[in-house]
């Protein structure tokens, strides 16, 4: 058998090492790190679902008039479910008319807040957009969407904006018990 | 699947209801007494519109306009019939006052049972019956539930737990329009027919006949549309063709059948009378009412004769065309995630094509029958993507007019095709 000499010293400062070690650990997961807490995914899914939102609301909101309808559209449909694609296809004539009119060129970032639903499959998520400057029709440069993301084969995808009536609903049900007569 | 299940339970219950006829009921004039739909109706066609009821609100003002969808038929009383499409339909109940749907004939307690089985089927899983049963014990049954929010009496959106069916069944909807068959009925629908969903668009509006004679008819026919590739047999993506960039040809082409206006126009003839003297007059016949001398005048008069029939096939002429192709969702979504798994950087060149006007232009008329017709082609159309290009086209007509009166009022129609454009992908054989 091996015989193997650990001098004291060595010992010595093995533990002075595992000692720093411990309380490095203690001292990392108690420290009050400011972090606002509806921006931390609590998933791998809930994270992939707010990049593919974060990715949507900044592929729909930068607009570049020159650039044309259809090369807006295909970055739209890039990060939509077929369905959403669709939509946002068949619906987008007048949308884009005004556009063209105001030869809008926005750039946008934009922010996951919160994710305020989840079915599983389904995600509903609230995003915060900054705009570099306001679209025809509005003197806004900051905003609020609430979205639907979609689980696919191919990951989570953009599938709509929420109708008016459905934000309403979804707010309402998140106040907190004994608010709703306040 | 999902998706198809989806459909097929649709299309069973929106089988058409069998409504018997019955003596002063509204829907004696729709159907038969067999449950079939009345041959008599005048079929308006199809006609769509942007109500804001079915507008996507955006963040920072903008709006997305969702297409609402009616099939209409006019009824010889003037009554209009009115066949949403299914998501037409589910946003029509969602907003029973604002989209007209409470102002249909029969109430909504009556008769809207395969309405509210339809919205049943639509919602699914995703709507959270016991969270309903929770806050509204009152509800014992479905039915009871949407049957108030029909009635406007009960919010509906808090109750849904998932999302994108709404996106899936507007999807549907457009793929299929035959997704339709619940009857909506509107009284007296000619009178005001601004207030109808989708509007005055083709509602026949005939003269006031005369005393004597029958009403005008009239008689619209469907005008039949065709939109497809011409050239070549496969069309490869531009590139890949042997003739350089040689895409695809797109034809459009539309005729119109004539309106067929029957109107009958009373003939009169001239009947000598012998009427009563007046003052200044010297009678020269006997009235024969009781007198022995002559007490009368000898007179004319326009007597009616009969109604004579004249039948006119008004020309509706092709007032716009337009045509356009879109890339569907799920070649998009092969292209991106499948495609570019085995062939890096694969991406979508151009999912839209405005083909007409646009790439390509139309030109129409009308013959001395009152048939119009119109025909648009786009050439050499640079498909770059490859799978299925959804063709769509559009047109409004001008309606028709007889002797500076408006008969009918312009139509809406379209129609949608499809395109296949192919690409050749290099494989390694073992």
């Amino acid at each position: 058998m091996k015989e193997i000499h650990v001098s004291k010293r060595n010992i010595f400062v093995a533990a002075i090492l595992f000692v720093v070690l411990v309380m490095g650990l203690l001292v990392l997961q108690n420290w009050p790190i400011r972090i606002k807490k509806d921006l931390i995914p609590t998933s791998a899914e809930d994270s992939l679902a707010s990049i593919a939102a974060v990715s949507a609301m900044d592929k729909f909101f930068q607009v570049d008039y020159q650039e044309g309808k259809e090369a807006w559209l295909m970055r739209i449909c890039e990060v939509s479910t077929p369905a959403g694609c669709e939509i946002f296809t068949a619906g987008a004539d007048h949308l884009w008319e005004k556009y063209l009119d105001a030869r809008t060129v926005v750039s946008v970032h934009s922010e996951a807040l919160e994710k305020l639903a989840d079915s599983g499959d389904e995600q509903i998520w609230k995003i915060s957009i900054t705009l570099s400057s306001a679209l025809p029709g509005s003197n806004k440069t900051q905003d609020t969407a609430h979205i639907v993301l979609l689980n696919t084969e191919s990951g989570w995808k953009f599938d709509r904006f929420l109708l008016e009536a459905e934000i309403n609903a979804i707010l309402t049900r998140l106040k907190p018990s004994g608010m709703e007569n306040k | 699947m999902k998706r198809t299940l989806l459909s097929l339970i649709i299309l069973l219950l929106l089988i058409p209801i069998s409504v018997h006829a019955q003596e002063e009921d509204p829907w004696a004039e729709v159907f038969l007494a067999d449950g079939t739909l009345n041959p008599d109706l005048i079929d308006l066609g199809v006609t769509t519109n942007y109500p804001e009821w079915m507008s996507m609100d955006l963040p920072f003002g903008q709006t997305i306009d969702l297409e609402a969808n009616y099939h209409r038929f006019q009824t010889a009383s003037g009554n209009i019939v009115v066949l949403p499409s299914a998501s037409t339909l589910f946003f029509m109940a969602m907003n029973p006052q604002e989209s007209g749907l409470s102002s249909a004939y029969g109430g909504l307690g009556n008769g809207y049972g395969s309405l509210i089985s339809f919205l049943g089927v639509v919602s699914g899983d995703n709507l959270d019956w016991g969270r309903i049963q929770a806050d509204h014990p009152e509800y014992t049954q479905p039915d009871q539930f949407w049957n108030a929010v029909l009635n406007g009496q009960q919010e509906v959106w808090t109750y849904f737990s998932g999302w994108s069916f709404i996106t899936t069944l507007l999807q549907i909807s457009w793929d299929d329009a035959a997704l339709r068959s619940f009857y909506l009925l509107y009284m007296n629908g000619v009178l005001d027919c601004a207030s109808l969903p989708g509007g005055c668009s083709g509602i026949v509006t005939p003269p006031p006949a005369t005393r004597q004679c029958p009403d005008a008819t009239v008689r619209l026919q469907q005008p039949v549309l065709l939109i497809q590739k011409t050239a070549p047999n496969n069309p490869l993506v531009v590139g890949q063709d042997p003739e350089n960039r040689r895409g695809a040809d797109i034809l459009a082409r539309v005729t119109i059948p004539p309106v067929i206006f029957t109107w009958y126009e009373p003939i009169y003839e001239e009947r000598d009378i012998c009427r009563a003297v007046r003052a200044g007059e010297t009678a020269d016949c006997n009235t024969g009412l009781g007198s022995s001398v002559k007490d009368g005048v000898t007179d004319t008069i326009l007597v009616f004769k009969e109604c004579r029939t004249h039948v006119e096939r008004l020309p509706d002429p092709v007032a716009s065309l337009q045509a356009r192709a879109t890339l569907d969702g799920a070649s998009q979504d092969w292209i991106t995630s499948k495609l570019g798994q085995t062939h890096y950087e694969a991406y979508i060149h151009q999912a839209n094509f405005i083909l007409i006007p646009g790439l390509g232009s139309w030109t129409g008329g009308c013959d001395g029958s009152g048939v119009c017709t119109a025909t648009g082609q786009a050439l050499r159309v640079p498909f770059a993507d490859p799978g299925t290009f959804l063709l769509r086209l559009d047109l409004i007509t001008k309606g028709t007019f007889f002797r500076g009166i408006q008969i009918t009022q312009p139509r809406q129609v379209g129609m949608d095709g499809a395109l296949q454009v192919y690409v050749t992908l290099p494989a390694l054989v073992p």
